[in-house]
Protein backbone atom coordinates (compact mmCIF):
# COMPACT_ATOMS: atom_id res chain seq x y z
CA UNK A 1 0.00 0.00 0.00
CA UNK A 2 2.98 2.29 0.29
CA UNK A 3 3.17 2.70 -3.57
CA UNK A 4 0.64 3.66 -6.61
CA UNK A 5 1.12 0.22 -8.02
CA UNK A 6 0.78 -1.62 -5.02
CA UNK A 7 -2.10 0.06 -4.06
CA UNK A 8 -3.59 -0.49 -7.88
CA UNK A 9 -2.55 -4.34 -7.07
CA UNK A 10 -4.33 -4.77 -3.91
CA UNK A 11 -7.46 -2.72 -5.43
CA UNK A 12 -7.60 -4.68 -8.25
CA UNK A 13 -7.56 -7.94 -6.67
CA UNK A 14 -9.82 -6.88 -3.73
CA UNK A 15 -12.54 -6.07 -6.79
CA UNK A 16 -12.01 -9.11 -8.80
CA UNK A 17 -12.99 -11.13 -5.05
CA UNK A 18 -16.28 -9.42 -4.90
CA UNK A 19 -16.86 -9.95 -8.19
CA UNK A 20 -16.55 -13.63 -7.49
CA UNK A 21 -18.64 -13.21 -4.63
CA UNK A 22 -21.56 -11.52 -6.40
CA UNK A 23 -21.99 -14.36 -9.54
CA UNK A 24 -21.62 -16.87 -6.85
CA UNK A 25 -24.70 -14.60 -4.86
CA UNK A 26 -26.37 -14.57 -8.96
CA UNK A 27 -25.92 -18.40 -9.02
CA UNK A 28 -27.53 -18.78 -5.01
CA UNK A 29 -30.51 -16.58 -5.90
CA UNK A 30 -31.60 -19.07 -8.90
CA UNK A 31 -30.28 -22.10 -7.43
CA UNK A 32 -33.69 -23.42 -6.85
CA UNK A 33 -35.75 -23.18 -9.99
CA UNK A 34 -37.42 -25.75 -11.49
CA UNK A 35 -37.45 -24.11 -14.96
CA UNK A 36 -40.28 -26.20 -15.40
CA UNK A 37 -43.32 -25.07 -18.10
CA UNK A 38 -46.17 -26.50 -19.02
CA UNK A 39 -45.77 -26.96 -23.28
CA UNK A 40 -49.20 -27.75 -25.57
CA UNK A 41 -47.79 -30.12 -28.62
CA UNK A 42 -50.00 -31.78 -31.40
CA UNK A 43 -49.54 -33.26 -34.53
CA UNK A 44 -51.02 -32.02 -38.27
CA UNK A 45 -50.59 -34.45 -41.01
CA UNK A 46 -48.18 -37.98 -40.02
CA UNK A 47 -46.93 -39.97 -42.62
CA UNK A 48 -44.06 -43.16 -42.86
CA UNK A 49 -42.17 -43.68 -46.16
CA UNK A 50 -39.50 -46.98 -46.58
CA UNK A 51 -36.99 -45.36 -48.67
CA UNK A 52 -32.97 -46.21 -48.59
CA UNK A 53 -30.94 -44.72 -46.23
CA UNK A 54 -27.87 -43.09 -47.79
CA UNK A 55 -26.19 -41.61 -44.33
CA UNK A 56 -26.36 -45.09 -43.15
CA UNK A 57 -26.16 -48.57 -44.41
CA UNK A 58 -28.18 -47.96 -47.99
CA UNK A 59 -31.00 -49.94 -46.58
CA UNK A 60 -34.56 -49.89 -46.25
CA UNK A 61 -35.41 -47.51 -43.51
CA UNK A 62 -38.43 -46.54 -42.08
CA UNK A 63 -38.51 -42.59 -42.60
CA UNK A 64 -41.28 -40.37 -40.78
CA UNK A 65 -42.95 -37.39 -41.62
CA UNK A 66 -45.25 -34.70 -39.65
CA UNK A 67 -46.03 -31.86 -39.18
CA UNK A 68 -46.81 -29.99 -35.65
CA UNK A 69 -48.15 -27.33 -33.83
CA UNK A 70 -46.21 -26.04 -30.63
CA UNK A 71 -47.13 -23.51 -28.41
CA UNK A 72 -45.40 -22.58 -25.42
CA UNK A 73 -44.45 -19.30 -22.61
CA UNK A 74 -41.26 -19.40 -21.85
CA UNK A 75 -40.58 -15.96 -20.29
CA UNK A 76 -40.93 -17.08 -16.37
CA UNK A 77 -37.58 -19.02 -17.19
CA UNK A 78 -35.71 -16.27 -17.84
CA UNK A 79 -33.88 -14.62 -14.93
CA UNK A 80 -30.66 -12.25 -14.42
CA UNK A 81 -28.95 -15.81 -14.18
CA UNK A 82 -30.42 -17.07 -17.89
CA UNK A 83 -28.43 -16.40 -21.04
CA UNK A 84 -30.18 -18.31 -23.41
CA UNK A 85 -32.41 -21.35 -23.59
CA UNK A 86 -32.10 -24.18 -26.24
CA UNK A 87 -34.97 -26.08 -27.02
CA UNK A 88 -35.23 -29.24 -28.57
CA UNK A 89 -38.28 -31.50 -29.87
CA UNK A 90 -37.69 -35.53 -29.50
CA UNK A 91 -39.79 -38.64 -30.73
CA UNK A 92 -39.44 -41.13 -28.09
CA UNK A 93 -40.61 -44.87 -28.55
CA UNK A 94 -40.00 -48.39 -28.39
CA UNK A 95 -39.10 -50.75 -31.14
CA UNK A 96 -38.62 -54.65 -31.14
CA UNK A 97 -34.92 -53.99 -30.58
CA UNK A 98 -34.39 -51.19 -28.81
CA UNK A 99 -37.07 -50.37 -25.79
CA UNK A 100 -36.08 -46.51 -25.76
CA UNK A 101 -35.37 -44.53 -29.27
CA UNK A 102 -34.49 -41.14 -29.41
CA UNK A 103 -34.44 -38.84 -32.42
CA UNK A 104 -34.18 -34.91 -32.08
CA UNK A 105 -36.24 -33.50 -34.71
CA UNK A 106 -36.31 -29.70 -34.34
CA UNK A 107 -34.59 -27.17 -32.50
CA UNK A 108 -34.49 -23.35 -31.26
CA UNK A 109 -31.99 -21.49 -29.58
CA UNK A 110 -33.89 -18.06 -27.50
CA UNK A 111 -31.75 -15.69 -26.56
CA UNK A 112 -32.40 -12.90 -23.84
CA UNK A 113 -34.28 -9.95 -24.90
CA UNK A 114 -36.13 -12.76 -27.82
CA UNK A 115 -39.66 -13.35 -27.71
CA UNK A 116 -40.01 -15.96 -25.64
CA UNK A 117 -43.98 -16.96 -26.70
CA UNK A 118 -43.35 -20.00 -28.78
CA UNK A 119 -46.77 -20.50 -31.23
CA UNK A 120 -45.87 -22.67 -33.91
CA UNK A 121 -48.70 -23.61 -36.46
CA UNK A 122 -47.83 -27.15 -38.94
CA UNK A 123 -44.34 -26.51 -38.46
CA UNK A 124 -41.90 -28.91 -40.22
CA UNK A 125 -39.50 -30.84 -38.45
CA UNK A 126 -35.95 -29.78 -38.89
CA UNK A 127 -33.72 -33.00 -38.81
CA UNK A 128 -34.93 -36.26 -40.44
CA UNK A 129 -37.33 -38.92 -38.28
CA UNK A 130 -34.98 -41.54 -40.09
CA UNK A 131 -35.72 -45.07 -37.99
CA UNK A 132 -33.11 -48.08 -37.41
CA UNK A 133 -35.24 -50.15 -39.25
CA UNK A 134 -38.66 -50.19 -39.38
CA UNK A 135 -39.60 -49.47 -36.17
CA UNK A 136 -42.50 -46.63 -37.21
CA UNK A 137 -44.92 -48.40 -39.48
CA UNK A 138 -47.69 -48.89 -37.46
CA UNK A 139 -46.15 -47.80 -34.26
CA UNK A 140 -48.88 -46.36 -31.62
CA UNK A 141 -46.47 -45.09 -29.29
CA UNK A 142 -44.16 -41.99 -30.42
CA UNK A 143 -44.12 -40.15 -28.07
CA UNK A 144 -43.29 -35.98 -29.01
CA UNK A 145 -41.52 -33.89 -26.01
CA UNK A 146 -40.21 -30.74 -25.97
CA UNK A 147 -37.13 -30.24 -23.70
CA UNK A 148 -34.29 -27.34 -23.31
CA UNK A 149 -31.40 -26.93 -22.01
CA UNK A 150 -31.07 -23.19 -19.58
CA UNK A 151 -27.53 -21.72 -19.73
CA UNK A 152 -27.09 -19.78 -17.03
CA UNK A 153 -24.34 -16.73 -16.61
CA UNK A 154 -22.91 -18.52 -13.42
CA UNK A 155 -23.97 -22.32 -11.86
CA UNK A 156 -25.55 -25.46 -13.18
CA UNK A 157 -26.69 -26.26 -16.61
CA UNK A 158 -29.86 -27.90 -16.20
CA UNK A 159 -31.59 -30.05 -18.64
CA UNK A 160 -35.37 -29.81 -18.28
CA UNK A 161 -38.75 -31.39 -20.40
CA UNK A 162 -41.37 -29.14 -20.59
CA UNK A 163 -44.38 -30.74 -18.78
CA UNK A 164 -46.80 -31.65 -21.68
CA UNK A 165 -46.25 -34.12 -24.21
CA UNK A 166 -48.30 -35.82 -27.20
CA UNK A 167 -48.44 -39.12 -28.99
CA UNK A 168 -48.12 -39.73 -32.59
CA UNK A 169 -49.98 -42.95 -34.24
CA UNK A 170 -48.00 -43.47 -37.43
CA UNK A 171 -50.37 -45.17 -39.98
CA UNK A 172 -50.13 -49.14 -40.78
CA UNK A 173 -49.45 -48.49 -44.83
CA UNK A 174 -46.25 -47.00 -46.19
CA UNK A 175 -46.74 -43.98 -48.28
CA UNK A 176 -45.90 -44.39 -51.57
CA UNK A 177 -44.55 -41.37 -54.47
CA UNK A 178 -43.41 -38.41 -53.16
CA UNK A 179 -45.07 -37.14 -50.04
CA UNK B 1 13.15 5.31 -14.54
CA UNK B 2 15.65 6.59 -12.32
CA UNK B 3 17.27 8.23 -14.75
CA UNK B 4 14.47 10.06 -15.50
CA UNK B 5 13.42 11.49 -12.41
CA UNK B 6 16.99 13.19 -12.20
CA UNK B 7 15.98 15.15 -15.11
CA UNK B 8 12.70 16.52 -13.85
CA UNK B 9 12.94 20.15 -12.22
CA UNK B 10 12.93 20.15 -8.42
CA UNK B 11 9.62 21.95 -8.68
CA UNK B 12 8.26 18.62 -9.64
CA UNK B 13 10.25 16.56 -8.22
CA UNK B 14 9.25 18.09 -4.60
CA UNK B 15 5.57 17.17 -4.76
CA UNK B 16 5.37 14.26 -2.27
CA UNK B 17 3.95 11.39 -3.12
CA UNK B 18 4.02 9.39 -0.04
CA UNK B 19 1.30 8.28 2.13
CA UNK B 20 1.98 7.90 5.81
CA UNK B 21 1.28 4.70 7.48
CA UNK B 22 -1.76 5.43 8.94
CA UNK B 23 -2.49 6.70 5.47
CA UNK B 24 -2.14 3.67 3.60
CA UNK B 25 -4.03 1.75 6.29
CA UNK B 26 -7.04 4.37 5.70
CA UNK B 27 -6.84 4.01 2.52
CA UNK B 28 -7.05 0.40 2.15
CA UNK B 29 -9.89 0.74 4.38
CA UNK B 30 -11.57 3.26 1.90
CA UNK B 31 -11.75 1.27 -0.92
CA UNK B 32 -12.44 -2.28 0.68
CA UNK B 33 -15.95 -0.19 2.25
CA UNK B 34 -16.52 1.89 -0.74
CA UNK B 35 -16.21 -1.49 -3.41
CA UNK B 36 -18.65 -3.72 -0.95
CA UNK B 37 -21.19 -0.88 -1.15
CA UNK B 38 -21.50 -0.38 -3.85
CA UNK B 39 -21.50 -3.96 -4.79
CA UNK B 40 -24.32 -4.52 -2.05
CA UNK B 41 -26.27 -2.10 -4.07
CA UNK B 42 -25.56 -3.50 -7.22
CA UNK B 43 -26.68 -6.86 -5.42
CA UNK B 44 -29.59 -5.75 -4.91
CA UNK B 45 -30.62 -3.38 -7.60
CA UNK B 46 -29.61 -6.10 -10.63
CA UNK B 47 -32.08 -8.65 -8.46
CA UNK B 48 -34.61 -5.87 -8.98
CA UNK B 49 -34.11 -5.13 -12.70
CA UNK B 50 -33.11 -8.93 -13.05
CA UNK B 51 -30.13 -7.56 -15.06
CA UNK B 52 -26.73 -9.03 -13.64
CA UNK B 53 -24.60 -6.72 -15.79
CA UNK B 54 -26.53 -3.77 -14.12
CA UNK B 55 -25.19 -5.15 -10.82
CA UNK B 56 -21.45 -5.41 -12.63
CA UNK B 57 -21.30 -1.48 -14.09
CA UNK B 58 -22.60 -0.39 -10.88
CA UNK B 59 -19.52 -2.61 -9.02
CA UNK B 60 -17.28 -0.65 -11.76
CA UNK B 61 -19.13 2.63 -10.62
CA UNK B 62 -17.58 2.04 -6.96
CA UNK B 63 -13.79 1.06 -8.57
CA UNK B 64 -13.56 3.61 -10.19
CA UNK B 65 -14.43 6.24 -7.57
CA UNK B 66 -12.51 4.34 -4.83
CA UNK B 67 -9.81 4.59 -7.60
CA UNK B 68 -9.78 8.29 -7.47
CA UNK B 69 -10.01 8.22 -3.66
CA UNK B 70 -7.31 6.05 -2.87
CA UNK B 71 -4.61 5.33 -5.49
CA UNK B 72 -3.66 8.97 -5.95
CA UNK B 73 -1.63 9.88 -2.82
CA UNK B 74 -3.88 12.70 -1.15
CA UNK B 75 -2.74 15.29 1.48
CA UNK B 76 -5.28 13.50 3.83
CA UNK B 77 -2.79 10.28 3.49
CA UNK B 78 -0.34 12.33 4.89
CA UNK B 79 -1.84 13.47 8.28
CA UNK B 80 -0.04 11.74 10.74
CA UNK B 81 3.24 11.71 9.60
CA UNK B 82 6.44 8.83 11.64
CA UNK B 83 7.68 11.24 15.17
CA UNK B 84 11.03 10.35 14.63
CA UNK B 85 13.56 10.87 17.73
CA UNK B 86 15.57 14.04 17.85
CA UNK B 87 19.81 13.18 15.95
CA UNK B 88 21.80 12.68 18.69
CA UNK B 89 24.34 15.10 19.23
CA UNK B 90 28.16 13.82 19.00
CA UNK B 91 29.58 14.44 22.69
CA UNK B 92 32.95 14.73 21.64
CA UNK B 93 34.36 13.49 18.37
CA UNK B 94 37.71 13.63 19.26
CA UNK B 95 37.82 10.65 21.46
CA UNK B 96 38.08 7.29 19.31
CA UNK B 97 35.34 4.78 19.68
CA UNK B 98 35.80 2.07 21.79
CA UNK B 99 36.69 -1.20 19.95
CA UNK B 100 33.54 -3.34 18.48
CA UNK B 101 32.29 -6.00 21.01
CA UNK B 102 29.78 -7.58 18.45
CA UNK B 103 30.47 -8.47 15.56
CA UNK B 104 28.80 -5.97 13.61
CA UNK B 105 29.42 -2.30 14.90
CA UNK B 106 26.95 -0.46 12.40
CA UNK B 107 23.05 -0.29 13.32
CA UNK B 108 22.76 -2.88 16.12
CA UNK B 109 25.16 -0.51 18.37
CA UNK B 110 23.18 2.29 17.08
CA UNK B 111 20.11 0.88 18.13
CA UNK B 112 21.37 -0.12 21.52
CA UNK B 113 22.61 3.79 22.24
CA UNK B 114 19.06 4.95 21.10
CA UNK B 115 17.40 1.94 24.02
CA UNK B 116 19.89 3.68 26.66
CA UNK B 117 19.23 6.93 25.71
CA UNK B 118 15.21 6.13 26.32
Amino acid sequence: MNSFTSRLNSLFAFTLSVMAALTFGCFLTTVFNDNLRPVELSVGKVSVKNVPDYSADRDKSDLGFITFDLFTDLSPIFNWNVKQLFLYLTAEYETKDHTLNQVVLWDKIIERGDNTILDLRKANTKYYFWDYGNGLKGNQNVTLTLSWNVIPNAGTLPKVRGFGSHKIVFPEQYTAGRF
Amino acid sequence: MNYIESLLPESIKSIPTHMDFDGQRRAERYFQVIIVLYAIVGFVWGYATQSFSQTLYILFAGVFLSSVLTLVPWKMYRSQPLQWQPARVEQDSATPSPPAVTGNPGSQSKSKKKKIKE
